[in-house]
């Protein structure tokens, strides 16, 4: 997905628009236990929220109440302030981006036809949806010319995937709904959409609600992630390193704890991945200042920024600055470890399994 | 005429000519009250048109053709010429299925049955007007084209029922020791009973339907009834003969389900 | 023995085409309504367990009925010609056409059905768009298979002066013996044949431009 992300203004909407659940329950007909129970929470305008939980736990029904594919039973919703509880379904659905774990491209259209198909809906003239197609294949970094004509079976899964979000993203809407949109994708592929889409999504500034039950794909993609309990029940919501740092009980620690990447952060050295541009090596440093040792875990340097740093300095056993790292840093660090692991591993799918399975790590 | 295809079955999709594999109806789904409602259907029809027929004073032709001993002759003759022609239809289908399924005869199977695809697009009543000339008119011409009109369902399900059997099981007989006769008799024949009943119900069906043109050649069957009803112009005939057909194709469809089900090797 | 079949086709052609546009006629009329029936009743009872069985059972029951007998008992109420055999061919038609919109409207993929309302389609936008273009290939079969009954149907339809080429069957079947009759039985089934197999290729064509090219493999 390229960064010509510019000039996105199609439609009079806001480019996004914050979500308010309030008391969400779902109770499903001929059954007496609730699927969600009085969910409350507050996505701010712009976020990546991560539901994430194990299967069955309702995030996905939580997730639908929102474009109401699944109709709250009690509750409301609000879209930028606005209760969505009532009004025309289909009118909510054309300014909410949808996009689901089979993708849901239909086969019988082509590429174009698929991208295109919310902004006919919404009434867009030709040119301009012409237009706007190019525009969101090229976002998603597909050749128009070359891929505009063909129809979906002819694109592997992670292109099919990026059309799915072309599409999602086509009418501009300010919101997006993900439900596991990239879990069919093989690891590499995935690795990329998510890190794509991470920058994506940055750009573009949607607020988004994503759906998986992949605690590291919450790490990497959320802004906030938000660990659902049975019955959708909010067990924890709190940005990437809070959850890390401060899990709200053995659930959320044993769920933190089983993640290749939270492992990955206790066999990495702050030294290896200093980030210069936060610090530049040789800084002086005020006495006192809180600091890292270069042989510092990175699991440990996220202790000290929890402390409330932004930025911890590096430094080397003679306390010279090496550089500096602060969360993203230490996130990327994670995902470009993983990337390396699984391009020379081989056999990608040990990287996750293996090594949580074998206690290699310190922990 | 009337072909039955009231099992959804996976529909054809290719671009060869639409091939109609009957499906096996499946018995479980079918109580007492499904094997119980088309009898008494039949019998509430024929009520219904007992008593209509009785409500009107009827003309002395009317009384003339619709006297007991004309319908039975009809009805008889309606039955003999259904249970001829499928009798002669299994004895020449299933056998022709079972050499065309072969493995050293098995490339040739879809060009025939491709080729009694075409021939079924000539009308029947085309086929029996046509051997009649050529024959004379009678039992014969008309059992030879009924019999040539139904032998495709029987002869493609007994093709289709033993083509779709599973390869290992075939060669796990012949890994026992089982004769090539011995797999046909013991394995490969009950496997295909499914298929091949559905196929003659087909076929028995599709046979009651046309016996009722046998009555243009002069062959008898309930066609008589509603010719003569047609000729001269008297309603309560010609519906008596269309209910009665109508009736007896509903009760042979019935018959021929509970066969299916009692033919059926038990542990299918 | 008559005169040869070519000398009757070149003295009676004027006799004969009549008959075959007719037939054209009758089994385009009869197919698209069959058409818009059958693939309406589907769309309306594909979702509905009860009422697809009751539909499939029905029209089943429909297709046992001799025809001869359907056609001679919708004389009282319809007359003779067209009326009665257009009704009746309808009747005849419907089996595979419901079966097979029912068959194709069930195989469409669940996600995709949600994935075209979560896009925001209503009901019918989606029927429309979606459902009834991923089921057509399946829909086209069960019509091709009802066009061939149909042919087979209308032919016993001219008994009840019902239009098309079945008239020459019985016109030769009613001067059994005289110098053309076995000429008329052949054109009359011939004609038939050969346009049913003309009308099952345009099906091929019918297939090969409506069907999307994303369907095809």
């Amino acid at each position: 997905m390229s960064d010509s992300t510019k000039s996105l203004s199609h439609s009079d909407q806001p480019t996004a628009l914050g979500i308010e659940l309030e008391n969400l329950t779902k109770i499903y007909p001929g059954l007496s236990i609730p699927a969600v129970e009085k969910v409350s929470m507050n996505i701010p305008a712009g976020d990546l929220v991560v539901f994430v939980g194990p299967s069955g736990c309702g995030k996905t029904t939580t997730m639908k109440m929102i474009n109401r594919l699944v109709e709250p039973t009690s509750g409301v919703i609000r879209l930028g302030g606005r209760d969505v509880t009532t009004g025309n379904p289909v009118d909510l659905r054309r300014q909410i981006g949808y996009v689901i774990q089979s993708i849901g491209l239909f086969p019988h259209l082509t590429i174009e036809e698929n991208i295109g198909e919310v902004p006919k809906m919404l009434g867009w003239p030709k040119g301009k949806i012409a237009e706007r197609v190019r525009e969101m294949m090229a976002i998603v970094g597909l050749e128009p010319g070359q891929f505009a004509r063909r129809y979906p079976r002819q694109l592997s899964g992670g292109q099919q995937q990026r059309v799915g979000v072309a599409r999602a993203l086509a009418a501009d809407p300010p919101v997006l709904l993900m439900d596991e949109p990239f879990g069919a994708t093989d690891p590499i592929t995935r690795l990329n959409m998510q890190r794509e889409f991470r920058k994506l999504q940055q750009d573009l500034g949607k607020t988004v609600i994503f759906v998986t039950h992949d605690f590291e794909e919450a790490l990497l993609l959320g802004d906030r992630i938000a660990v659902l309990g049975d019955r959708s029940r909010i067990v924890q919501y709190d940005t990437p390193l809070g959850l890390v740092g401060r899990p709200a009980d053995e659930h959320v620690s044993a769920f933190v704890g089983a993640s290749v990447h939270v492992r990955l952060l206790g066999l990495i050295t702050a030294g290896s991945v200093a980030d210069t541009s936060l610090a530049a090596p040789g800084t002086r440093l005020v006495p006192g200042a809180v600091t890292v040792d270069a042989t510092t875990t990175l699991r440990d340097t996220l202790d000290r920024l929890l402390g409330g740093a932004t930025v911890v300095p590096v430094v080397d056993a003679t306390g010279k600055v090496l550089g500096g790292l602060d969360y993203p840093a230490i996130q990327r660090a994670i995902v470009s470890q993983m990337a390396a692991l699984e391009h020379n591993t081989g056999y990608q799918g040990a990287v996750r399994t293996g090594v949580a399975r074998q206690p290699v790590v310190a922990s | 005429m009337t072909i039955s295809l009231d099992k959804p079955g996976p529909p054809p999709l290719d671009d060869h000519p639409p091939a109609q594999v009957m499906e096996p109806s499946p018995s479980h789904r079918r109580g007492l009250i499904h094997l119980l409602w088309p009898p008494a259907g039949i019998i509430a029809i024929l009520v219904v048109l007992w008593l209509w027929v009785h409500s009107r004073t009827l003309d002395s032709i009317e009384q003339r053709t619709l006297n007991p001993q004309f319908i039975t002759d009809a009805v008889l003759s309606h039955l003999k010429i259904t249970v001829i022609a499928t009798v002669l239809i299994l004895v020449i289908a299933i056998p022709l299925g079972v050499i065309l399924s072969r493995p050293s005869t098995r490339w040739i199977a879809p060009l025939f049955l491709g080729i009694a695809n075409l021939g079924q697009a000539f009308p029947a009543i085309a086929l029996l007007v046509l051997l009649t000339m050529w024959l004379d008119i009678g039992l014969t011409p008309a059992i030879i084209a009924f019999v040539a009109y139904g032998v495709l369902p029987v002869l493609r399900n007994t093709i289709v029922g033993l083509q779709q059997i599973d390869k290992g099981l075939i060669e796990a007989a012949k890994g026992m020791g089982f004769t090539p006769a011995r797999i046909l008799f013991r394995v490969e024949l009950p496997l295909a009973v499914p298929t091949m009943l559905a196929g003659v119900r087909t076929t028995l069906v599709l046979t009651v339907g046309v016996a009722t043109l046998a009555t243009f050649v002069s062959a008898g069957g309930l066609g008589d009834i509603i010719v003569a009803g047609l000729k001269l112009n008297r309603l309560p005939v010609e519906v008596t003969g269309a209910v009665l057909a109508v009736c007896m194709a509903l009760a042979v469809d019935w018959l021929a389900r509970i066969a299916e089900d009692v033919l059926r090797p038990k542990g299918l | 023995m008559g005169p040869s079949i070519w000398t009757y086709l070149d003295k009676q052609w004027v006799r004969i085409e009549p008959l075959v546009w007719q037939q054209i006629e009758l089994i385009a009329l009869c197919m698209v309504l069959s058409a818009l029936i059958g693939i309406s009743v589907g769309v309306l009872v594909w979702d509905r367990p009860k009422l697809a069985g009751a539909a499939q059972s029905t029209a089943s029951v429909i297709l046992t009925i001799p025809s001869l007998a359907l056609l001679v008992l919708f004389i009282p109420p319809f007359g003779l010609g067209w009326l009665p055999t257009v009704i009746a061919l309808i009747l005849y038609a419907q089996l595979p056409i419901i079966r097979n919109t029912i068959t194709g409207l069930r195989g469409v993929d669940a996600g995709m059905l949600e994935s075209a309302t979560g896009i925001g389609m209503t009901r019918t936008r989606r029927l429309f768009r979606v459902q009834l273009p991923l089921a057509w290939p399946v829909i086209l079969a069960g019509l091709r298979v009802s066009t061939m009954m149909t042919f087979g149907i209308s032919a016993i339809a001219s008994y009840i002066n019902g239009p098309g080429l079945g008239n020459l069957v019985f016109t030769g079947l009613s001067r059994l013996g005289s110098a053309n009759s076995e000429n008329q039985v052949l054109v009359g089934g011939f004609g038939i044949a050969i346009l049913a197999l003309v009308f099952d290729g345009l099906f091929l064509v019918l297939r090969r431009v409506t069907v999307s090219g994303g369907l095809r493999v």
